[in-house]
């Protein structure tokens, strides 16, 4: 269409290689597969948006219908409230997160321990055959659906909590052992990728130096990866929070507030679940929408920090 | 009375003046030299036994799914695989809930993985670092940490409310392949980073358009990676219960084409589970689900490893 | 570049979607069936839905569709706004639902059995002292005449029928306590009585097994005569609705609901008592 076609030459003759324009190098090939190329490019582009368009929508489309009930009973009374009865129509789900944070902050307090010197031990002392194994079994573990675990809690760890501690052994003791588990694999292995960036330079200079190996593991690895592993970890606490079937088999669920480390509680997803199994479109099925766009919100505000706190280690590190 | 250390205060005298300070030196960087090999041997051991108790969990869970999903399958095979759960407590096989995980699997596959490789090729190959890949690569990021249940809502709210789709596997995939976008793409972007470049430049270098390159070139380089992507992402959707539950529906059903309604296999678990009746036929769907994830990840492996000789 | 490559796959892609094609105009054209609509309680849906697979089975040319919208809804679709062939309740009929000219059928007895663990020692509790165990009120069971241990409450979700009917029974407008473990599943709760010294709950009386021990209430026992004569206070008849001219299919369908394969069969297996109670029940 335009008069800069004389520049492009015809796919059968690619010899012909204009001189004068620097650009011309782009154009060696016929329009049409320059065309091609565009709309390709813009082909991919629009892939790529993909993701974007579905975080938007996915928070568009759950906090819209939350919308409704804080027009009725006010935010305030939604993320301030201590009482939920549907009977009464209150809708505070401090409890739920009350019952979150404990059931997350125990894992987390177990499974990050574990995790981070899981991945120590296999990124700094396993010999090739034990990182054969336990790597493997690691991934395994993060791919073991979240139901066999909510299963394997609710049938064998729920009867022995409850007979050493009393009680039915449903609450956050049980879920503590079982999210534990669960959040390894995230942490180790992303902790794992941290430990692994760091140059073998450094670890041979605190060698050299004459330092053991725990010496160099505390004092120059460690801190050398230490964004790494806040990253994991802060992943891994998404994972807890985010938990939503192996949870509610274990918790117990009654929506109470914290009472004790084997007294049931209720979780923000464990509370949508077993309310949307009942739940008619009105307020009640507004505020479980309400407590997913918040978990939405949570598990954003986790990946915005990690980006944050990564993006000061770009800077120290990659140069 | 006899001087006991007459004979060291004589042998110091020879040594020279420092000779204690030495000896006291010496005798404390030994100490340290001890206190520094106990702290490591110790340090050590801990980080051994947190992996020891990393596996050990690992081995306790398989075991226990094992030990019992095992006589609840062998005892009725393979009828337990290849027939109709029937009656009140869904005694019997689960074969529909088989077929209905792999219909739903494969139709997210189909969904997620032409769209999550080809984002990852604008990210990798022809997106300039900038203000859009940023929020691209938050977004991916995000995706991945929207907990399960906060999908399954929007899948209900969006494809089956908003768009009338009906329960059935084809929502259930669209659902599933948002969830396995990000996991696909991470795993092709990284795979695409890691085709040296002086493949491309030769690729180039004979005339080859970008397209070109990337098609022929690239992604045949990355492809076993990718595909280990693939499986690791598959082995996500199979185990998936939430998103599925609110997006597929529970009734047990033989689907044929993608408008029917379904159960998977991880629901059923779930809801033989928490009813607590028919446990039997819950181990045994337990240890089907499991076999399938081992199979993945090894699968996975297989493909890692030998992607690693060919280099 | 490979041609034929791409030819092929061309062809395979094409080849697909036209089965994908083929099925969807088949399942649509394979439509020539009657269907006969069951909607209503969520207690009889697994009763109606296993019925309606095996009547289906049999009978090719019907196809059952059963829906659990609650007992209510059930009766407004079957006799109000008749989309329902069959509607299904838990519940009797009442005040305007009487003046429907609904033909009610009663194809199942439920009883809820209040279950212990068997090493307690209390064999009888009367209504209201349930309903306060219930309501928080009552929180040992010294206080009703048992051993010194705290009470561990074990309810239902709330979308559960046994809930509902439990609810209705013994709560009336007083609130359950919240600190009682909420469990999804009538064998979960049977399991945690067995295995916990102090724990009360309540299942369908199908579900009583020799590891629970069912309470009498007011001095009356769940058994199967009590149940079926309603003595026990938390019995129920569960019903399936007609208008007064159902359908041959709706009819046919609802005998099969009666005889001895389904009777015996899925409604023992969902926890309740046959409507025809046979000489050798306890």
């Amino acid at each position: 269409m335009t008069p800069s076609v004389t520049l492009r030459t015809p796919d059968k003759a690619p010899t012909a290689v204009p001189q004068q324009h620097k650009k011309a190098e782009l154009t060696l090939v016929s329009r049409s597969t320059q065309i091609k190329e565009r709309a390709l490019s813009l082909l991919f582009f629009l892939c790529a948006i993909v993701a974007v368009l579905g975080v938007v929508l996915i928070f568009a489309f759950v906090a819209v219908r939350a919308v409704p009930l804080f027009k009725q009973i006010g935010f305030l009374n939604f993320i301030a409230g201590t009482k939920w009865s549907v009977a009464n129509s209150q809708f505070g789900v401090v409890p739920f997160i009350v019952g979150s944070v404990v059931v997350t902050a125990g894992a987390l307090a177990i499974g990050a321990p574990l995790a981070i010197l899981t991945a120590l031990f296999l990124s700094e002392i396993a010999g090739p055959r034990a990182r054969a194994v336990i790597r493997p079994a690691v991934e395994l573990l993060a791919g073991i659906p979240s139901v066999v675990y909510g299963f394997f809690g609710v049938t064998v760890v729920a009867p022995l909590v409850g007979r050493m501690f009393g009680g039915a052994g449903f609450g956050p003791l049980t879920a503590w052992i079982v999210l534990s588990i669960m959040i390894v694999p995230t942490i180790s292995m992303l902790s794992e990728d941290a430990l692994d960036s760091i140059p073998m330079g450094i670890r041979e200079a605190s060698f050299a130096m004459g330092a053991t190996q725990w010496q160099t593991i505390y004092k120059v690895v460690l801190p050398a990866a230490k964004i790494g592993i806040i990253d994991a970890t802060i992943l891994g606490m998404g994972r807890a929070i985010g938990e939503t079937m192996a949870v509610l088999m274990i918790v117990g669920n009654a929506p109470q507030m914290f009472a004790g480390l084997t007294k049931p509680i209720a979780t923000l997803t464990s509370q949508i679940v077993l309310g949307m199994s009942y739940a008619t479109p009105g307020a009640f099925q507004t505020a479980l929408f309400g407590m997913a766009a918040l978990l939405f919100i949570i598990s954003m505000g986790l990946v915005l920090t990690v980006r944050i706190l990564s993006r000061g280690k770009r800077g120290t590190y990659d140069a | 009375m006899r001087d006991l250390f007459a004979e060291d205060r004589e042998r110091l005298k020879e040594l020279g003046p420092d000779a204690m300070d030495k000896a006291v030196r010496n005798q404390r960087r030994q100490a340290r030299r001890f206190r520094e090999r106990f702290a490591n041997n110790a340090a050590l051991m801990v980080l051994s036994i947190a992996a020891g108790i990393t596996v050990m969990a690992l081995a306790i869970i398989i075991l226990y799914v094992l030990i019992n999903g095992a006589p609840a399958i062998a005892s009725h095979f393979p009828s337990f695989i290849f027939t109709w759960p029937h009656g009140v407590n869904a005694a019997g096989g689960i074969w529909p809930t088989i077929v209905s995980t792999i219909y739903v699997t494969a139709l997210a596959m189909l969904i997620a993985t032409p769209i999550a490789v080809l984002a990852a090729v604008y990210l990798a190959e022809y997106a300039k670092q900038g203000r859009i890949v940023t929020i691209i690569r938050f977004a991916a990021d995000s995706l991945a940490s929207v907990p399960s249940i906060v999908m399954g809502l929007f899948g209900l709210a969006f494809f089956i409310e908003a768009f009338h789709i009906p329960m059935s596997m084809l929502s259930a995939a669209l659902a599933l392949s948002l969830l396995m976008l990000p996991i696909i793409m991470r795993a092709t972007e990284e795979a695409i980073r890691a085709v040296p470049r002086y493949i491309r430049w030769g690729s180039y270098g004979m005339g080859a358009t970008k397209w070109q390159t990337v098609r022929r070139v690239v992604l045949p380089w990355a492809m076993p990676r990718i595909i280990t992507g693939l499986v690791l992402a598959m082995g996500r959707a199979i185990g998936e219960t939430a998103v599925v539950f609110y997006t597929m529906g529970m009734a047990i059903n033989m689907p044929v084409t993608p408008l029917d309604s379904g159960r998977s296999m991880a629901v059923h678990l779930y809801m033989l589970a928490v009813d607590g009746i028919n446990l039997k036929s819950a181990y045994g769907t337990a240890l089907i689900l499991m076999v399938v994830i081992l199979l993945l990840n090894t699968l996975a492996h297989a493909i890692q490893r030998r992607y690693r000789k060919v280099r | 570049m490979p041609r034929a490559q791409l030819k092929r796959r061309v062809l395979l892609a094409s080849l697909l979607c036209m089965l994908l094609l083929a099925s969807l105009i088949l399942s649509a054209c394979s439509k020539d069936t009657t269907d006969v609509v069951v909607s209503g309680s969520t207690t009889v849906e697994p009763i109606a839905e296993v019925a309606g697979e095996d009547y289906g089975k049999a009978h090719p040319n019907v196809s059952i569709l059963v829906s659990g919208l609650g007992s209510s809804a059930g009766i407004e679709a079957v006799g109000v706004t008749k989309t329902a062939d069959i509607g299904t309740s838990s519940r009797e009929l009442k005040g305007s639902e009487l003046k429907l000219g609904l033909k009610v059928i009663p194809i199942a007895h439920d009883g809820i059995a209040v279950v212990v663990n068997p090493a307690n020692t209390v064999r009888n509790l009367s209504m209201s002292d349930l309903r306060a165990i219930f309501a928080g009120k009552i929180t040992n069971w010294k206080e009703v005449g048992g051993p010194d241990e705290p009470i561990t409450l074990v309810n239902r979700d709330e979308s559960s029928g046994t809930r509902d009917a439990f609810t209705s029974f013994v709560m009336g407008d007083t609130p359950f306590e919240i600190n009682a473990v909420v469990l999804p599943g009538t064998g979960q709760v049977r399991e945690v009585i067995r295995r916990t010294k102090g724990a009360i709950g309540y299942i369908s009386e199908g579900f009583v097994k020799g590891d629970v021990r069912a309470l009498s209430i007011n001095g009356i026992t769940p058994s199967a005569a009590n149940i079926s004569s309603e003595k026990y206070p938390l019995s129920r008849s569960l019903y399936f609705l007609t208008r007064a001219d159902p359908s041959p299919e709706a009819q046919d369908y609802i005998n099969y609901v009666l005889s001895d394969a389904i009777q015996e069969g899925a409604v023992r297996d969902a926890g309740y008592l046959p409507i025809k109670i046979k000489s050798g029940d306890k």
